[in-house]
């Protein structure tokens, strides 16, 4: 199955999924097409002016160009998801997703997906970060079972 | 072999990998896959066709695998946009690898002794009880 993670570029949450056979929906594989373009010229300058465009699917016109140059690129994955992870509370600035106004969007937009979601809080301690494994690879167990009953 | 058809994986040891970056790099190039590979303070990079890739991702696993962690990763090593030695500086994502680095141990750990938990659903509560609720939290 297809898994939505988010934050989209979490080593934790991408590694996990894939020990249980599932695809995690990544940010870094939609930056690799962007990165490796040849159509594209003058990287870094990776977002055209038609990502925003693109984002007018996900975000008003109102809402700020970078949200919607960002939504153009998370957008996709998530259209993709046939289920999520969400961790909140990941520290701030983590990686490339610095942006809080869309990552409140993308899991706003993950959530109204319908598809089975696990929402969890990032880790900080030793007992939580335990916690917080063993509740995914339950998460994932349950789907791959729900998966099968299903195909059944 | 175009480009795009290449993924770039970073393999990553958390802190109670039993195997040294060099042993993880050694490993690699005895696969003797058609692929970069990049000796890294956390691990490796490996660069090539996806199939190749994932078999050398796949076998390196076997060494310790509830303490090697992997990732995708956008751009191709050595890159200048990316690449310290160009462009000064801490490469970006690596503070959020720094980050989740601190978690990796315990993560390692709860791989080896998993232990059953029951998801809880969170239902929504009735407008009485919410009232009941806030009702006790006033002052």
């Amino acid at each position: 199955m297809k898994i939505a993670i988010f934050p989209p570029n979490s080593l934790i949450l991408a590694d996990l999924v894939e020990r249980k056979g599932h695809e995690p929906l990544v940010l870094q594989k939609e930056i690799r097409k962007k990165v490796t373009d040849p159509e594209i010229d003058s990287p870094p300058f990776n977002i055209t002016e038609d990502e925003p465009i693109k984002g007018l699917k996900y975000a008003a016109i109102e809402v700020p160009s970078g949200v919607r140059g960002r939504m153009a690129i998370f957008g996709p994955l998530i259209e993709e998801a046939e289920a999520a992870i969400i961790m909140e509370d990941a520290p701030f600035g983590f990686g490339c997703i610095g942006c809080a106004r869309t990552n409140e969007l993308c899991m706003f937009v993950l959530r109204k997906q319908g598809i089975p979601v696990l929402e969890l809080h990032y880790p900080e301690t030793r007992e939580e970060t335990m916690e917080v494994v063993n509740q995914i690879n339950t998460f994932l167990d349950n789907l791959e079972s729900e998966d099968k009953e299903g195909g059944d | 072999m175009s480009e795009e058809d290449e993924v770039t994986r970073m393999v990553i040891l958390g802190p109670a990998a039993q195997v040294s970056q060099s042993q993880v790099v050694g490993e690699l190039h005895m696969l003797e896959l058609p692929l970069t590979i990049k000796s890294t303070c956390y691990g490796a990079v490996v660069h090539g066709k996806e199939e190749d890739v994932m078999k050398a991702i796949q076998e390196i696993r076997k060494l310790d695998p509830a303490n090697i962690f992997t990732k995708d990763r956008g751009f191709p090593p050595g890159d200048p946009r990316r690449c310290r030695a160009k462009r000064g500086g801490a490469r970006e994502g690596f503070h959020q690898l720094e980050k989740e680095f601190e978690l990796l141990g315990y993560v390692g750990e709860a791989l080896e002794w998993p232990e059953p938990v029951i998801l809880k659903k969170h239902s929504k509560i009735s407008p009485e009880e919410f009232k009941k609720i806030a009702e006790e939290c006033e002052p």
